[in-house]
């Protein structure tokens, strides 16, 4: 069972063109971001899947991944609760429904290729991305080993190669992006035999699934989970139980991943080019206020070293006045007493003596 | 005033090099078996669980401790309290040391770590905040190095080169800041991405604003707390000068600290007010998140607001601890015990022995490198020929 | 000094080893769903605080039935609980008191009475119930009401009527505006829903109050008076298996309350002032024959006795909550008659069909029959001058078929066939096995009255036809764009044959098994 390869090279070439065209997926933006108009996706629908565990065996078969431990055809597996993990990139799990006519509903997982993947904008190289063709694909070549593409993962998808010591990959569903490319179905879609898995364009896939809920409203619950989830997925689920009883997240919310953290990646320019501004200026006021400060004690210094001097330099010329006026006087007490002791010619040196002691207080 | 023949003639077989020995020779084994088993039989890592101890203390708690580096040299370098300059060097060792450390766990956790620096030449993932984190703490580790290195310099003799490095203090300190904001903040903004799996009590869209504030006051704890150990064993190489100021230190950092955790509390609060959470508190992980809120922000707060208004040095130690662990329990809380809270008991994440043996082993090896460099480079006193030189 | 120095570095190490184990043991554990929630009929949630603006604590959770034993055993009876109008001489419904009168008054009431006696329990050394708050006012409940309102059918009916001997006053009454009183008024008698309402409104008993208060009333005057009587527990009303044990009498006369056996179902209301020329034919109804499909006559008479049109005219009326006589009609006669599309018999084929389809308009006329040829109509009410029993019997339905030898009896099915061999289909067995199915069925007699009609079940989007033509004419390689509601060819057998299937609850092939249906390939090619 396969597409006609030239409807495919069709899709691709639309896809490519509209690449071309400029539209990317950026990941942290508040543009909102539609998908791409081309992007493939599948629909599962959890009214016709009879839990026959096909896709989980083409799976393995198309992705080379090891045998099961477990056949394929042993079907109480099911009842465990499983999830992906490095060797199964899909699984189906049964849940018991009691108010269900018919028991048990299946519902298949797999990566659910958003269209603003949490893991893409999560992984620091770019190992994942999203293709235009709606395929969350991974690049091995790149993958550093850190797994924050599963911590952000809301679905829980990506696993890991906890066993390899030095080459651990992630992984998970491609979306059989390589098969597709070569104009094949997915190896899920084309092994199931219900076709409770609908391999097609997004937009297309919608209306289906509108139609199959208006057909059967009564069957169905009156919600595609993925056309918004975490801002849409490419792989969509119609169901007629609850989607939150089928292992299936009601609480995700619209919002797609990036946004989460794109105002924490939004403060990164502004931090780096605030802060050092902000800080130089601290540091340039409290190194001018240092400044002022050395200033100030140099200024009070020098004010006080000046009231000093010159209050000695007022004393000294006190001192050096009344040095005169008594050295004048001296001199005339010295002249008179010359005069008067001329004849006796004596005491010659009295007052220089004097002067000396002054001029040193 | 410390000189070599002080460690010289000590014996080598002290209780505490036992034990050092056997972690270390432990986590050889264990690193052994990582590097050619991988993680799977070392850790009980999962699919469900992809981070585990390793990111959740040697990365997270070990970045938040190392933030005395940032805040010691931003308090004495940019905002010029000078009276704080003796614990600068020893908080840039520590932090430099813990970053350092950091990577390296980092080398046991991922995948394949020499493409560590893929993100920066191979193919740059600018969407994500792990990209942010890295960038930062390559870059930091970097600043840290150079501010560290003049001690080493000093040691080795090389004059010329540390009076240059000496010089560029000023926009290193400017760098260290920056940086730290970015990654300290971005570290809890790594957890943004999840609200799906991380407790709404602790999801927050100020995570990272939380994580940087709480980073100061780990830095600002961990000076204390580090200056209180450091002290008691190491007081034979301090000088007086460090002696003399480290009780300052240790008031000044503790009212800072008691201060930074009033607001750190407030936007707390906020957070819980902001997102209409306060049903969850009647829960049982609402009960654990108040024990966190109440008995490791409001009690240390009040203790250091005691301790300063007293001036009790042996309250502002045991204060500086308490909160130390009250970071390391917030940051195990959002990394791991609040992470994936919506699974099934037996889906949850425990530590093997494995993983907690190689944490013992990166701090064992902290605290030795830290032993060997405080013993021999001129940390906790200045060196003779430089005594004016700042 | 350095012994002590180095003790304490091991002392710190081993701190924040532990610390480590510490923070990663201390799990809370996840909320897990408790499977351990007992379903039980007698689960009455005590919200009589409700009323009095918003509750401080949550509502209480009381086992009935556990009571009434506990009751029992220790010698005590409805009295106890109940107190009794000594007017009436009936017992309150409502624990200890006759009326919600204030919220102290209410609340002191349950917890006087509940927790003094819990305590005299225990102190006699006896299990007992809580005695503090949070044992009663628990936020999670231990048990699910699984209680299922109890129908009187007319089976049930019957039985009380024989029991009474013909005491139809013992029930029915009415309330006489002048008097003030309930009183019995012959030929006026019906069901007790149409007096009292589901939820309180005006002075009227609620219907809950005043069923109990009616049956466990008179059930209990006569347990006391030792005479047989029905039961008291919850359990044996509102549980779905006793209920099921319910003694059904083979055979019920049909209860006369004056309705007419033939009827002509107007198709305008009471007061309609324009009749136009262009209304529908009226219906004619088999009135006798619908009540024997229907338990109670408030299956269709919900509200009165009455006919449809009193209520629900054309446009509408206040009376009639706004619903016109057309959607009236149709929601309930086409409602029920699809409802019947859902049984075993109908499903395979039509729970293919659209839920949203519009209806042939050729079945238009199957109802609203055009009167018999020749026939003159009155231009006042359009009504046929023939009965509605004539022209009913001048209609025998008949379930139209092929003939068994016209249809193949063997269908292979191969051009898929890859990794099975061919499947023969067993046509000729699955269609006598829908025809089978359907053979005694007068609803379906009337609608399939085309021989191809039922081939289309299968052979749908074509016309009835001896010779449809083959699946893969339409159904070919799946997701084309062209034709993107299309299933491809592999996928239109696999949900055609598994859904029907599911639909008609066949277990055997199950869906899974492969080779029920499929031969494993002998030789590969």
């Amino acid at each position: 069972m396969s597409i006609t390869r030239r409807k495919f090279l069709g899709w691709m070439g639309a896809a490519s063109a509209a690449a071309v065209a400029g539209k990317t997926a950026k990941a942290a933006t508040n543009k909102e971001f539609p998908g791409y108009p081309q992007g493939l996706g599948v629909l599962f629908d959890v009214t016709r899947c009879i839990g026959c565990r096909r896709c989980e065996e083409a799976c393995n078969e198309v992705n080379e991944l090891p045998p099961p431990e477990i056949p394929f055809k042993e079907l109480s597996v099911m009842d465990n609760k499983r999830r992906t993990d490095a060797d199964h990139f899909t699984v189906v799990n049964s849940y018991n429904i009691p108010e269900r006519k018919i028991g048990s509903v299946f519902r298949k997982i797999q990566c659910n290729h958003c269209l603003e993947p949490a893991c893409a904008s999560a992984c620091f190289v770019k190992a994942l991305k999203k293709t235009e063709t709606g395929a969350v694909v991974y690049d091995a070549s790149v993958c550093v080993g850190c797994r924050y593409c599963m911590i952000a993962c809301p679905f829980e998808i990506p696993a890991y190669e906890y066993d390899e010591p030095l080459t651990p990959r992630i992984r998970k569903c491609t979306m059989c992006a390589p098969r597709v490319a070569d104009g094949l179905l997915p190896g899920c879609v084309a092994s199931c035999p219900t076709e409770a898995l609908t391999f097609g364009k997004r937009d297309g896939l919608l209306k289906i699934a509108r139609k199959r809920i208006q057909k059967h409203p009564d069957r169905y619950i009156d919600h595609i989970y993925g056309e918004r989830e975490m801002g849409g997925t490419s792989w969509l689920y119609i169901s007629d139980v609850p989607f939150s009883k089928i292992g299936l997240r009601e609480d995700l919310g619209t919002k797609p991943a990036p946004e989460f953290t794109a105002g924490a990646l939004g403060a990164v320019p502004m931090v780096v080019g605030l802060w050092p501004v902000l800080l130089t200026g601290i540091y340039a006021i409290n190194k001018r206020k240092e400044k002022i400060a050395a200033g100030e004690q140099a200024d009070a210094v020098a004010a006080a070293v000046e009231k000093a001097n010159e209050t000695a330099a007022n004393n000294l010329a006190a001192a050096m006045e009344t040095a005169e006026k008594e050295k004048t006087s001296a001199v005339e007490k010295a002249v008179k007493k010359a005069l008067e002791e001329a004849a006796k010619r004596e005491e010659p040196t009295e007052a220089s003596e004097k002067d000396d002691t002054r001029e040193d207080a | 005033m410390a000189n070599e023949a002080n460690t010289s003639g000590k014996p080598l077989l002290t209780p505490f090099n036992i034990v050092a020995g056997i972690i270390l020779i432990l986590g050889a084994v264990v690193t052994v078996i990582r590097f050619t088993q991988g993680l799977g039989p070392v850790t009980n890592l999962s699919n469900y669980n992809p981070w585990g101890l390793w990111i959740g203390f040697d990365l997270l708690v070990g970045v938040a401790l190392a933030a005395g580096g940032f805040v010691t040299s931003a308090a004495c370098y940019i905002f010029g309290m000078k009276k704080f300059h003796c614990a600068v060097r020893p908080a840039i060792l520590t932090g430099f040391l813990g970053y350092a450390l950091v990577v390296l766990a980092l080398n046991y956790d991922v995948g394949r770590p020499w493409r560590l620096p893929y993100p920066f030449i191979v193919s740059r993932g600018t969407t994500s905040m792990l990209f942010e984190v890295g960038a930062c703490v390559a870059l930091y580790l970097t600043v840290l190095f150079l501010e560290f290195s003049p001690a080493a310099l000093e040691w080795l003799g090389l004059k010329t080169l540390r009076n240059l490095i000496h010089k560029l203090t000023l926009v290193l300190t400017i760098f260290g800041v920056v940086l730290s904001t970015l990654h300290q903040s971005s570290l809890g903004a790594l957890f943004l991405i999840a609200p799906s799996k991380l407790h709404p009590l602790w999801y927050s869209a100020y995570l990272p604003i939380y994580f940087f504030i709480s980073a100061i006051i780990a830095g600002l704890s961990m000076v204390i707390f580090e200056g209180a150990i450091v002290h008691h064993y190491f007081d034979d190489r301090m000088d007086k000068t460090h002696i003399a100021e480290k009780d300052s230190v240790a008031l000044g950092f503790g009212k800072a600290a008691s201060w930074v955790l009033a607001g750190y509390f407030i936007i707390k609060v906020i957070g819980i007010a902001v997102d209409n959470n306060w049903h969850y508190l009647a829960t049982g992980y609402g009960i654990w998140y108040l024990v966190e809120l109440l008995g490791f922000v409001a009690l240390p707060c009040f203790l250091y607001a005691i301790g300063t208004r007293e001036k009790n040095l042996t309250l502002m130690k045991w204060a500086a601890g308490w909160t130390v662990l009250g970071i390391v329990l917030n940051r195990l809380n959002v990394s791991l015990i609040a992470f994936n809270w919506h699974l099934p008991a037996d889906e949850r994440y425990i530590p093997s022995w494995m993983e907690v043996s190689i944490t013992l082993f990166v701090i064992t090896i902290g605290i030795l490198v830290f032993r060997f460099i405080v013993t021999r480079m001129p940390i906790l006193y200045k060196h003779p020929d430089y005594i004016e030189s700042h | 000094m350095q012994k002590n120095t180095c003790t304490r570095q091991f002392v710190l190490l081993a701190v924040i080893a532990g610390m480590a184990f510490f923070a990663a043991e201390t799990r809370a554990s996840t909320v897990v769903a408790d499977s351990n929630v007992a379903e039980r009929s007698d689960v009455i949630n005590i919200d009589a605080m409700t009323i009095f603006g918003p509750i401080e604590r949550p509502t209480v959770e009381f086992l009935h039935d556990k009571h009434t034993q506990a009751a029992k055993k220790m010698g005590k009876d409805c009295l106890t609980c109940h107190p009794r109008d000594e007017d009436s001489g009936q017992l309150s419904i409502r624990y200890m008191r006759f009326g919600d009168m204030d919220k102290k008054t209410v609340m002191d009431t349950y917890h006087a009475g509940c927790i003094t006696c819990h305590n005299e329990q225990l102190s006699a050394g006896e299990t007992s119930g809580p005695v503090v708050c949070a044992g009663c006012h628990g936020k999670t409940k231990k048990t699910i009401s699984n209680r299922q309102t109890v129908v009187m059918d007319n089976s049930l009916h019957l039985r009380h009527i024989r029991k009474t001997k013909g005491g139809c006053r013992i029930c029915h009454h009415v309330y006489d505006i002048e008097a003030k009183k309930l009183v019995y008024k012959r030929r006026e008698e019906s069901a007790c829903r149409y007096c009292h309402p589901d939820l309180p409104e005006d002075d009227r008993m609620t219907i809950r109050e005043a069923s109990h208060t009616a049956c466990i009333g008179c059930h209990r005057r006569l347990t006391v008076q030792n005479k047989s009587s029905g039961p008291m527990e919850c359990i044996a009303c509102h549980d779905a298996e006793h209920q099921a044990n319910i003694e059904k009498l083979p055979r019920v006369p049909r209860l006369r309350a004056g309705q007419p056996d033939f009827v002509f179902i107007k198709t305008e209301g009471e007061g309609d002032t324009e009749v136009k020329a262009a209304r529908m034919n009226p219906v004619p109804f088999d009135h006798k024959a619908h009540e024997t499909y229907n338990d109670t006559c408030h299956v269709c008479h919900h509200a009165t006795l009455t006919g449809c049109g009193e209520c629900h005219s054309t446009p509408g009326k206040r009376e009639g909550s706004g619903i016109s006589l057309e959607q009236a009609m149709h929601r309930n006669c086409i409602g029920c008659h699809e409802q019947r599309q859902l049984e075993s018999a109908c499903a395979g084929c039509h729970g293919f069909m659209s839920q949203s389809r519009q209806m042939p308009q050729t079945y238009c006329s199957t109802c609203h029959m055009a009167p018999p040829v020749g026939e003159v109509r009155t231009d006042a009410d359009r009504m046929p001058v023939a009965s509605a029993a004539e022209m009913l019997a001048a209609r025998t339905p008949t379930l139209a078929t092929y003939d068994m030898a016209d249809v193949p009896e063997k269908v292979t099915i191969e051009s898929l066939s890859e990794t099975y061999a061919p499947v023969d289909m067993p046509h000729g067995k699955i269609v006598s096995a829908l025809v089978n199915g359907i053979e005694n069925n007068k609803l379906t007699a009337y609608f399939h009255t085309e021989r191809g009609t039922l081939c289309r079940g299968c052979h749908h989007n074509s016309p009835a036809t001896k010779t449809p033509p083959r699946c893969v004419s339409c159904h070919d390689k799946p997701f084309q764009e062209k034709t993107l509601f299309r299933p491809g060819l592999m996928a239109a057998y696999h949900q055609q044959c598994m859904g029907c299937h599911d639909q008609m609850g066949i277990e055997k092939p199950a869906s899974r098994d492969c080779i029920g249906c499929h031969k494993e390939k002998r030789n590969h090619q």
